[in-house]
């Protein structure tokens, strides 16, 4: 039961609201009583009349209109009451989404690459939207209705035994059926609801990858292909859904079986009490006219207990993610940076394995304040991990990564990452104005220093769009080209004026003039910055005080441009390749 | 490729920004959605006839009681008892059945409906352009398909069974209370134009607040779609603080629009209790004291009963109501989707292409995204089948834009595309695109495993044709030093690939397509020079006999094209091997000198 404990625990601030909203409701549902006893007595005494000695018969029509009146007033009063319950159940249980989303987003904003790496958008998404959906359902409904059926089949039970406690067990003598029955249902059916979400789950990933990757559908023509797999998870969700809900109708009937039950032996046991003296008419009368606030919750616990271990399931997904802590997080004696960061950095003995297969090992290196520093090397050689290792989106396996001299593991987080500023190849833009993504690391930022770094990174190109600087460009920043993206995201990355600037391969999409204006542009900041470089092209690189080469897991070279053309190396032979000099170009020439 | 894209703002969405939806309420969305409900419309009969039977056996459960109350009991007759009993048991057991026979067909109808409709939503969502995915955030499409569907599924299956039902009950129960009193049916009756007056108050109001929380709800799903999809940023800028109010915001404005939607819509079942139980009490009122001469005894209270049960049915078409208000806030929705136009699609009389040459025709193309913009302007150029064109220029000139055009991902605004001489207008679109091979710059990875990705491109690759593929573009090596090798699993934003990875990966699962016109824009820009150099050669094997259209930026990656296009301001400034343009010493030279000294430093 601990999904009932989270679900208290994340009441907090509206437990007191909740438990009187359902203290409302089960009184409303009790003081249904009420009114079939007004009307009894309109009955009685105006309709029918009391019998006089006399022999005449005296209806007291002076308590007709008070007695109507009253049962109007109570109704109203009963109503008023569930309204306000029903209203208060709602807003509670939307105070609780609202604790469980707060944190839920806090956990998916502080989670960790590796995160990232394991789970699919869509499944993130399902439990966010779906299984919270299915656990506030269950706090504003399916608990609610749980306790009126409890109270009203109690308040019942007590009121039959103080008429005829004998004929009460009687009638009562199926009630561990039903437990029985439910229980075993109860466990049936859980797992049909983890699978039916998991399909639900599984469905929303394919939606979700389809629409974000639409581009590649169309360009493959894979619209058929595409609609045939969505086809086969939208069948099996369809077919889980109905398997659910066949495994409900399969105790449907044993379960309202049970609850009838009441109403035949109320009849069957009282008819014989009554013959054999055992129970009166009027008391069978009443057992009679209550017969339904027995039965109802008996039938509906079915129901709820379907609907509850939907919650369970739901639950489940929700609490597991609510419970992933990342493991990179500030450690106790994590220091701030005094003032702003300088921007040196240095690697000693460092070593990373990622997915148990070392990366890199033995990497040491120190870059000065206000350096340069170029990372070349082959498709998946590692620049990306070592780059993402300054930022401290991984740990290292071994060694240590300093910023200012100290082990950026006992920085703080927020200290370490708000004085770095990065731009990742892999450009993902918000669906939000060019000015609020160039501005995304400094909301406060004004127009004019937005337009600044526009121009430092030459997306001023935006002026000549139609709505400028507001222009919303969409996710993953589609409805512009590369280049146009990379500039941006350079822009966003300089305009939190870091003291270390990452660019990974940022300006790969870039023309080469362009390239050229920014790096100029670069150069030139008002403010100083550690670059460091990762890319292809040798004119991205030649101007950096150092070039690093990482090859197999090592830095094979290291210097400025001209020592490495010097040397017989990797670097001399990718600028041979791109100038079309030496062996290469004459390969290329002959072409 | 710069200006190209500006496609204009107005339309575009972002996640605080409400998706407006002007139409008044519209019973053409009920209507519509019948369509769908039609295709089961047996079975639902089938359920109703079973619901009516169930709800006809329940009705002599109280006869049977009576019955055996006052005569089985009185009498002390208890052989006669059991009889009864027993038949309340059969009546009971008949209604269980009926109601279980009922319940199984609703349950297989609600949802193969939902299905049809998902999948009608999922289908139109292929057909549309790029830019109905650039225009919003993708969140905001998603929550269509999963959860707006989800929500409809009850309204149609059991919804309508049920109104049926209550409707049957209403007219019964009405006709029962005229023949017994017209006067007393009367005064229950009244309470009706209140109802529908209060109906009508409510329902605009309650229209719109169901409308709001739809759009805050898909706000909010939409700002964390991208906050998941963005973590990695957000880290980047330590911006979760901001972006943590920002959502809070957003959870607080869905709470805000539900509660206020829920507030409004208990209004409707309340006012319909209270009604009834005045309109009860007026039947006694009225009964004993108005109707001269009074009715009987017997009179009173079966209206009293009777009044019960005809406004019960009425407090549950009011909770159906209700449900059916949010039902069309999301349907509406859904068909807006499925109505979105489908800009670019086959035309009428459209063939399929036949085996594609590679002879690529643009004839006096041009092409602007707002009108009296445009990016190419009265283009002109034919390429043979089978030659590498490498297309250059500065950004913004329209390289993306022609390769783009070439598999039309856009239509002209005037002259032709030719594709071996046949106008592609005129081709249908798979036939088209299935032979072409397009890389694009964002190079997308779906979650599953290497090998899936790279069948991409041919679904029924044989593992030995996708290792070759693999090796063609050097990818090979890389995967193979991967834990699982070519099973191993990647997704979308993972971090287990290298930009340079996912590349040759979507390079691969292009060549494995066997495209015949295969187009490259800066398909290589992450890729090492290296690399680059070694795929060259097999590249250059299979570029034989294909045409072939490549952009770069480094010039050392297209020097070897058969022609070279250099491509300003909408139109073909020069044209010719790398050679002649040299010699020419126009605007390549000066490009190619530029990166030349730059590199020469």
């Amino acid at each position: 039961m601990f999904q009932m404990k989270w679900v208290w625990h994340n009441l907090a601030g509206y437990k007191r609201r909740y438990i009187m909203a359902l203290s409302f409701v089960v009184i409303s549902s009790v003081l249904v009583f009420i009114r079939p006893m007004l009307t009894q007595t309109v009955v009685d005494q105006v309709l029918v009349g009391i019998p006089m000695a006399d022999g005449t018969v005296f209806r007291n029509y002076d308590i007709l209109i008070p007695l109507l009146l009253g049962m109007v007033g109570i109704h109203l009063f009963r109503m008023c009451m569930l309204n306000a319950g029903v209203y208060n159940c709602d807003y509670a249980s939307q105070g609780m989404l609202i604790n469980m989303r707060e944190h839920l987003y806090d956990r998916i904003q502080t989670q960790d690459r590796t995160y990232y790496d394991r789970n699919r958008t869509g499944d993130l998404m399902t439990r966010l939207t779906g299984d919270l959906d299915t656990v506030r359902n269950a706090v504003s409904f399916v608990f609610r209705e749980f306790t009126i059926d409890i109270f009203l089949f109690l308040t019942t039970a007590v009121y039959f035994f103080t008429i005829n406690a004998l004929f009460t067990l009687a009638v009562l003598a199926v009630t561990p059926l039903l437990l029985v029955l439910s229980k075993i249902f109860s466990k049936r059916v859980r797992s049909k609801y983890i699978f039916l979400r998991e399909k639900l789950s599984e469905m929303n990933t394919k939606a979700q990858e389809d629409i974000s990757g639409n581009r590649v559908i169309k360009a493959f023509a894979r619209e058929k292909y595409e609609i045939e797999e969505f086809a086969k998870k939208n069948n099996a969700y369809r077919k889980a859904n109905i398997d659910a809900q066949f495994t409900w109708l399969r105790y449907f009937p044993a379960v309202h079986v049970l609850a009838n039950t009441l109403t035949i032996t109320i009849l069957l046991v009282g008819g014989i009490f009554i013959i054999n003296g055992w129970l009166t008419a009027g008391e069978l009368a009443a057992f009679a006219a209550l017969d339904w606030a027995i039965s109802e919750p008996m039938r509906n616990i079915g129901l709820l207990l379907n609907d509850l271990q939907r919650f369970f399931a739901s639950a489940d997904k929700v609490i597991e993610m609510y419970y992933q802590h990342p493991r990179i997080v500030d450690s106790p004696e994590a220091v701030e940076l005094p003032g702003r960061m300088r921007g040196k950095v240095e690697f000693k003995d460092v070593s990373f394995k990622f997915d148990g297969k070392t990366v890199f090992s033995g990497i040491s290196f120190v870059v000065n304040p206000g350096e340069t520093v170029a990372i070349m090397g082959s498709t998946g050689s590692g620049k990306t991990s070592l780059v993402n290792l300054i930022e401290r989106f991984y740990d290292v396996s071994s060694g240590a990564v300093y910023v200012d001299d100290i082990d950026v593991r006992k920085l703080k987080l927020s200290s370490l990452r708000g004085g770095i500023g990065m731009a990742t190849q892999d450009v993902f833009l918000f669906s939000e104005t060019v000015d609020g993504n160039i501005a995304y690391g400094d909301p406060e930022m004004d127009e004019a220093e937005v337009r600044r770094f526009a121009k430092i990174t030459a997306s001023d190109f935006i002026d000549d769009m139609e709505d400028g600087f507001e222009t919303i460009v969409g996710e993953r920043g589609v409805g512009l080209s590369g280049g146009q993206k990379q500039r941006i995201a350079l822009a966003r990355a300089l305009a939190v004026r870091p003291a270390i600037l990452i660019l990974d391969d940022t300006t790969s999409a870039v023309d080469m003039e362009t390239e050229k204006y920014i790096q100029k542009q670069l150069k030139e900041l008002d403010f100083s910055c550690t670059k460091f470089i990762i890319a292809q092209r040798i004119s991205s690189v030649k101007d950096a005080d150092k070039i690093i080469i990482l090859d197999g897991g090592k830095i094979v070279e290291s210097g400025t441009h001209q020592e490495l053309l010097g040397r017989d190396g990797y670097y001399r032979e990718i600028y041979e390749l791109q100038h079309g000099t030496g062996k290469a170009g004459e390969r290329s020439g002959a072409e | 490729m710069e200006q190209e894209r500006q496609v204009s703002a107005v339309a575009r969405n972002k996640f605080d920004i409400d998706e407006s939806l002007e139409s008044p309420f519209n019973i053409q969305h009920l209507k519509r959605s019948l369509v769908y409900v039609k295709k089961y419309k047996g079975k639902m009969i089938l359920a109703l006839v079973f619901s009516l039977f169930s709800v006809i056996a329940a009705l002599f459960g109280p006869l049977i009681i009576q019955e055996a109350l006052d005569v089985a009991v009185a009498n002390g007759d208890i052989p006669y008892l059991l009889l009864l009993v027993g038949l309340l048991a059969l009546s009971i057991g008949v209604s269980i059945l009926l109601n279980v026979l009922r319940s199984r067909i609703t349950a297989v109808v609600g949802q193969n409906i939902i299905y049809d409709i998902r999948q009608d939503l999922f289908e139109h969502l292929q057909q549309l352009p790029f830019s109905y995915y650039d225009n919003r955030p993708h969140g905001k499409i998603l929550v269509r398909v999963v959860q707006y569907v989800n929500n409809v599924s009850d309204m149609l299956s059991n919804g309508i069974i049920n109104f049926f039902l209550e409707i049957f009950n209403l007219i019964f129960v009405t006709v029962f209370m005229f023949i017994l009193d017209s006067r007393l049916a009367l005064v229950i009756l009244a309470g009706l134009p209140v109802l529908v007056l209060i109906v009508l108050l409510i329902m605009p109001v309650q229209r719109r607040a169901w409308q709001n929380f739809s759009n805050k709800n898909s706000n909010m799903n939409a700002y964390l779609h991208e906050s998941i999809l963005g973590a990695g940023v957000t880290q980047i800028f330590t911006r979760e603080r901001v972006n943590a109010e920002i959502a809070y915001t957003q959870f607080h404005n869905c709470r805000k629009s539900f509660l206020h939607a829920v507030f409004v819509s208990n209004w409707v079942w309340f006012s319909v209790e209270m009604i009834s139980v005045i309109v009860g009490a007026a039947v006694y009122g009225a009964g004993i004291l108005l109707i001269k001469p009074m009715a009987t005894f017997g009179t009173i209270i079966a209206m009293g009963d009777y009044s019960w049960r005809f406004w019960r049915p009425i407090t549950n078409l009011a909770n159906l109501y209700n449900n059916l208000i949010n039902t069309v806030a999301y349907l509406e929705r859904i068909f807006e989707t499925i109505d979105e136009p489908v800009d670019i699609q086959d035309a009428p009389d459209a063939k399929p292409l036949p085996p594609i040459r590679g002879e690529v025709e643009f004839k006096d193309v041009v092409f602007e995204y707002d009108q009296g913009h445009p990016i190419l302007n009265h283009m002109n150029f034919k390429v043979k089948a089978g030659e590498s064109i490498a297309l250059v220029g500065p950004t913004g000139a329209g390289k993306t834009t022609v390769i783009n055009l070439i598999s039309r991902f856009y239509d002209i605004s005037s002259g032709k595309v030719l594709i071996d001489e046949n106008d592609i207008s005129k081709a249908t679109l798979h036939s088209l695109r299935s032979q072409m091979g397009v890389m694009l710059q964002d190079s997308f990875v779906f979650s599953g495993n290497i090998i899936d990705n790279i069948r991409y491109g041919k679904l029924d690759a044989t593992y030995e044709e996708v290792v070759a593929a693999a090796k063609t573009v050097k990818a090979h090596e890389f995967i193979e030093t991967m834990e699982k090798g070519y099973q191993t699993e990647v997704n979308e934003r993972g971090s287990r690939l290298s930009q340079g990875q996912k590349q040759l990966i979507s390079f691969a699962r292009t060549l494995i397509a066997d495209p015949k016109i295969l187009i490259l824009d800066e398909a290589t820009s992450s890729i090492d020079t290296k690399t680059e150099r070694l795929m060259q050669e097999g590249l250059n094997e299979l570029m034989k006999g294909r045409t072939s259209f490549i952009i770069a930026h480094r010039l050392s990656t297209i020097q070897h094209c058969d022609r070279i296009m250099y491509i300003d301001g909408g139109i073909i400034q020069e044209s010719g091997t790398h050679e002649e343009l040299l010699r020419r010493k126009g605007k390549y030279y000066e490009l190619y000198m530029s990166q030349k000294e730059d590199a020469a430093v």
